[in-house]
């Protein structure tokens, strides 16, 4: 088992009242599975994915990430968990303007501290397999939108995530670049990265092997 | 890591110019003006520190006390010196009596040049190890030698070899070139030494051992103590020294002043020279301090524009924060980036600050009236150049460092993330802080200016205009000064002659031994004396309140004084015209007019009381010519000189208008006076910067709501006004703490004077107008351009 969780509750304090984000949330997650999370705007989709990438705290209940107890750990742990293990797809991209797309894939890695030859390596080797190498030394603001989520994920797969967390990640793409992006998840699937995505299409939702819906911060 | 830092950082300060611009600007500004200040204090703290035996000289210091107030100067008699050296010169290495640092006339063959010298016992070449470049230092102990710096030596004989040639000092002292030494540092009290001539050949010329006691403090004493002697021990043991020396002389009156001999570090004297009362209380130290936090407070001004501009642009930075978390960056590494980057706008800053320095040298050596120097060989300054970038940046570069690296992913990804009440309520506090220190600044630099004009208006009771004098070198212009004013008068363009003792514009002598009916015996008094040739009062045209003026017809006032009101006052007198006062055993004067007040000593204090008497002969030192209110002056110069060198042909013609000689007296205050305005426009300046950089930010910020105002039919001027409010809200809270800081610091600096302006409103109301518009008038620019937007475009962005 990747990840399980069991009556997971987040509330916030509103006027007096607690308002439910996410209601008694349980969930088994296991290695190479490729989930899609769908239910309407403010069901809870983006906070779920939040919790699971520990992006988020949550008031009730118990996490296990690959046999830790997430509940338990202080800050600097889980910063520690999720960046070793899991890559993180926006919808809005969120690539650094300022920094080249070499240099935007090439973050992670500095961050991990691996060393420079072995970093040009497998910036590289990203590059070619996403077929971006001509684009390196553009800034993300001259890519169209597919591409820059093109980088997007091959940023998030760079350090070798066993899990991906993608929120909407076509949901500024037309449909042509949202499809290839989803093929591209599919083919990693295939290759046993785990994945786990928001989405509001039903055709994207497809892809996965398992859809969870949510209403109001419930599983239904 | 560090690299890919800075590049992001370069390519975010290349993509927004304006911005960059104003951020390195700003902190160049304040970088400047802290690297000129400080190097300015360190000039000052290093003052005289070059010579090597800094730490053992000391200056001779005499405490009198008269009408139970104390007053500490340098004068020394004579003779204290050989006491010192005979008694006591167990704890003196050196012990060297000098005369006062002056500018001489010195003649080779038939060059005459004026350059500033001074006669002093030999010791001072040992004291202040001077570095001789030819001759040896004990030299002096020949009295017909002279000892010449190597500019001197320049000017008066190029090329030639100076050894051994003859100088003659003044008119009438011949001596010869026994020495040259490098030039004394010019950041010290002997810089100006540019000659020394032995202390043997003025006493032998002047035939002092005849005429002078120990009740003429005419002289300075120098000391440089032995090893393992100590300031404060040898300053005890001495202190009695001239009182002992007086008490069983021939003037028992003179011991009423109650004489404390004292040393004076020259560590002390540059910077703690002011003795209030008998203790040493401060001086240009304060002046150091003062600007020092003036450096200080410049500086941080521009930082909080740092900090200001930085955690403003947070909304932007967040999403960048935000990402580097989620791929794995911890808040340290993101610590050290957004230092890194202050770093790097910190270094360019500095650099452009250095040019700045280069620029605004000249301006400022002019301005502080110093020769600054950077020393760019010595490493020191490169550690402290380094130290002083690195505190700049984490200075300016913490806070927003530690603010932006906080931010939570979750949060700042998601879109509604909250800018934070926290950071905009610390920013406008920072801006408060910044335009409290503004008009502060603003407060002080018109007081100062203020209270330079009140002092300049001051009536001076007599009239300077077209009034000279000429500085008497030689007894031939004093022994035919009757048969020398007539050929002077001879033309008509020279209204009066007269000679006197002192100058109107400074008359420092101070006599006692007085008595009088009346007179308090316990009264230790002291009264400013000048004496002059008939005709003086006339020539000033000072006004008799009472009697008369000098007259020819009266033989009598041979022995007369004319006092000022002052006088009177303090001599409790009823009638004073008639009445007698016995001076010494001069002689029995009668006072036989009252004048009128004048200023005649510092224009900044009260006047003290005067006598004026009529002297001929000897003592008298300058000529004081009167030119015709309608005469042509250049016609009126040509005469003189060629009058005066007739009578006196060796000497060079120089002469001074008062009006000149007045004006000396506000050097001090107005250079002080024109170093905080420049500083109060850089605080200004700074400060409109930060405003400029946060108007535009609030500006884009709301430009959302701006949009949604217009359309819904806001006008341009309603918007213009909701935008500049808050700001000039900020303004006026920074007014309402200038305003009493203002008052507390300029009213203890007025206290200074005798002769001061009350600090009135108007001054505050300036400042706080001052600083209103010129907030408005930033602000306006980006409130009007905000505001004047086509609300399609801002509403479109979002």
């Amino acid at each position: 088992m990747l990840l399980e969780l069991n009556n997971i509750f987040k509330w916030v304090q509103q006027g007096g009242q607690r308002v439910f984000l996410l209601k008694d949330i349980n969930l088994k997650v296991a290695e190479g599975e490729f989930i899609s999370v769908m239910g309407p705007s403010g069901s809870g989709k983006s906070t779920l994915l939040n919790v699971i990438g520990m992006l988020d705290g949550f008031n009730e209940g118990e996490y296990h990430f690959m046999d830790e107890s997430v509940h338990t750990l202080r800050e600097k742990h889980r910063a520690e968990l999720y960046k070793q293990y899991i890559g993180f797809v926006f919808q809005a991209y969120h690539l650094i303007d300022e920094l080249t797309v070499y240099e935007n894939l090439e973050m992670p890695l500095l961050y991990k501290k691996i060393k420079g030859s072995e970093r040009k390596a497998m910036v590289a080797d990203m590059l070619d397999r996403f077929n971006i190498v001509g684009k390196k030394d553009l800034f993300p603001t001259q890519l169209s939108g597919g591409q820059q989520q093109l980088v997007g994920v091959a940023r998030a797969l760079i350090s070798k995530p066993k899990l991906i967390l993608a929120d909407e990640p076509t949901g500024n793409l037309n449909s042509k670049q949202g499809q290839d992006i989803m093929e591209l998840f599919k083919q990693l699937n295939n290759e046993g990265v785990t994945i786990i995505q928001v989405t509001h299409s039903e055709k994207n939702a497809e892809y996965g092997s398992r859809i969870i819906q949510l209403l109001d911060g419930r599983k239904v | 890591m560090f690299k890919t830092y800075l590049k992001a950082a370069w390519r975010n300060m290349l993509e927004k110019k304006g911005e960059s611009i104003l951020n390195i600007g700003g902190l160049a500004i304040g970088m400047a003006a802290a690297l000129l200040i400080g190097m300015w204090v360190v000039s000052e703290l290093s003052f005289n520190k070059e010579f090597e035996n800094y730490d053992r000289i000391a200056q001779v210091m005499q405490s009198q006390t008269f009408g139970g107030e104390i007053s500490t100067n340098t004068f020394q008699p004579m003779q204290l010196a050989p006491v010192l050296r005979d008694t006591y010169g167990d704890y003196f290495k050196q012990v060297v009596t000098g005369s006062f640092t002056n500018a001489m006339l010195l003649t080779v063959g038939k060059k005459k040049v004026s350059r500033t010298g001074n006669f002093m016992e030999p010791g001072i070449t040992e004291m202040l190890s001077l570095k001789m470049m030819q001759g040896r230092r004990d030299a002096l102990n020949d009295p017909g030698s002279i000892l010449l710096s190597e500019t001197t030596a320049n000017t008066l004989f190029g090329n030639a070899d100076p050894m051994g040639k003859v100088v003659k000092i003044g008119t009438t002292m011949e001596t010869q070139v026994a020495g040259i030494y490098e030039d004394i540092p010019e950041n010290s009290e002997f810089g100006n030494l540019t000659f020394i001539a032995p202390w043997e050949l003025l006493k032998i010329t002047a035939n002092f051992e005849e005429r002078v006691g120990w009740g003429n403090n005419w002289f300075q004493t120098y000391v440089q103590l032995e090893d393992g002697a100590d300031f404060s021990t040898v300053s005890n043991l001495i202190k009695d020294v001239k009182y002992n020396n007086i008490k069983n002389g021939d003037d028992p009156s003179s011991i009423r002043t109650k004489p404390v001999i004292h040393l004076h570090p020259m560590e002390k004297w540059h910077l703690y020279s002011k003795f209030e009362n008998g203790v040493n209380t401060g001086g240009l130290i304060e002046r150091v301090w003062l600007f020092g936090i003036i450096g200080v407070f410049i500086l941080l001004l521009a930082c909080i524009n740092f900090m200001n501009l930085s955690t403003a642009k947070s909304v932007k930075r967040a999403k960048e924060v935000g990402i580097r978390k989620t791929i794995g960056s911890v808040k340290g590494q993101l610590i050290t980036q957004f230092l890194s980057e202050a770093l790097l706008l910190v270094t360019m800053a500095f650099a452009i600050s250095f040019v700045l320095v280069l620029l605004a040298r000249p301006f400022f050596n002019e301005l502080t009236g110093k020769a600054l120097v950077i020393p760019w060989s010595t490493p020191l300054f490169w550690v402290v150049c380094v130290c002083f970038v690195l505190t700049t940046a984490i200075i300016s570069g913490s806070y927003p460092a530690f603010y932006l690296s906080s931010f939570e992913p979750a949060k700042v990804l998601k879109g509604t993330f909250n800018r934070g009440q926290g950071a905009s309520r610390l920013r406008k506090g920072l801006v408060v802080f910044q335009f409290s220190i503004s008009i502060v600044l603003i407060i002080g630099t018109i007081t100062i200016f203020s209270q330079i004009e009140y002092v300049k208006e001051r009536p001076v009771g007599y009239d300077r205009e077209q009034l000279l004098y000429v500085p008497i070198t030689t007894s031939g212009l004093i022994t035919h000064f009757d048969t020398l004013r007539d050929e002077l008068l001879e033309s008509s363009d020279i209204a009066e002659v007269a000679a006197s003792d002192v100058l109107v514009t400074g008359t420092f002598t101070t006599n006692g031994g007085f008595d009088w009916k009346g007179k308090d015996p316990n009264m230790s008094e002291q009264f400013n004396t000048l004496r002059a040739t008939h005709g003086y009062g006339e020539m000033i045209d000072w006004e008799i309140k009472e009697g008369r003026n000098f007259s020819k017809e009266f033989k009598s006032d041979s022995l007369a004084f004319i006092v000022n009101e002052t006088a009177v006052k303090y001599m409790g007198l009823e009638n004073p015209v008639g009445e007698y006062v016995q001076w010494g055993d001069i002689g029995n004067f009668k006072i036989i007019g009252v004048i009128k007040d004048m200023v005649t000593q510092s224009p900044y204090d009260e006047v003290r009381p005067m006598l004026f008497t009529l002297h001929y002969g000897d003592f008298l030192n300058f000529i004081n010519i009167k030119i015709g209110n309608d005469s042509n002056t250049k016609d009126a110069l040509a005469h003189i000189e060629s009058v005066l060198q007739k009578y006196d042909p060796e000497s060079l013609f120089t002469y001074t208008f008062f009006d000149e000689e007045y004006a000396r007296n506000f050097i001090n205050e107005e250079r002080m006076a024109k170093l905080a305005s420049f500083f109060s426009l850089l605080a200004i300046l700074i400060s409109c910067l930060g405003i400029f950089g946060l108007s535009a930010f609030v500006a884009e910020q709301r430009s959302k709501e701006i949009g949604i105002r217009k359309v819904l039919g806001a006008s341009v001027l309603g918007l213009w006004k909701m935008l500049s409010k808050d700001f000039i809200l900020l303004v006026a809270l920074s007014s309402c703490i200038a305003v009493p800081l203002g008052y507390h610091y300029m009213n203890e600096w007025v206290q200074e004077y005798s002769y001061r302006i009350a600090i009135s409103w108007w001054i505050f109301a300036i400042a706080i107008l001052g600083a209103l518009v010129i907030t408005l008038l930033t602000v306006s620019f980006q409130a009007f351009k905000a505001a004047v937007i086509n609300p399609i475009k801002s509403l479109r962005t979002e």
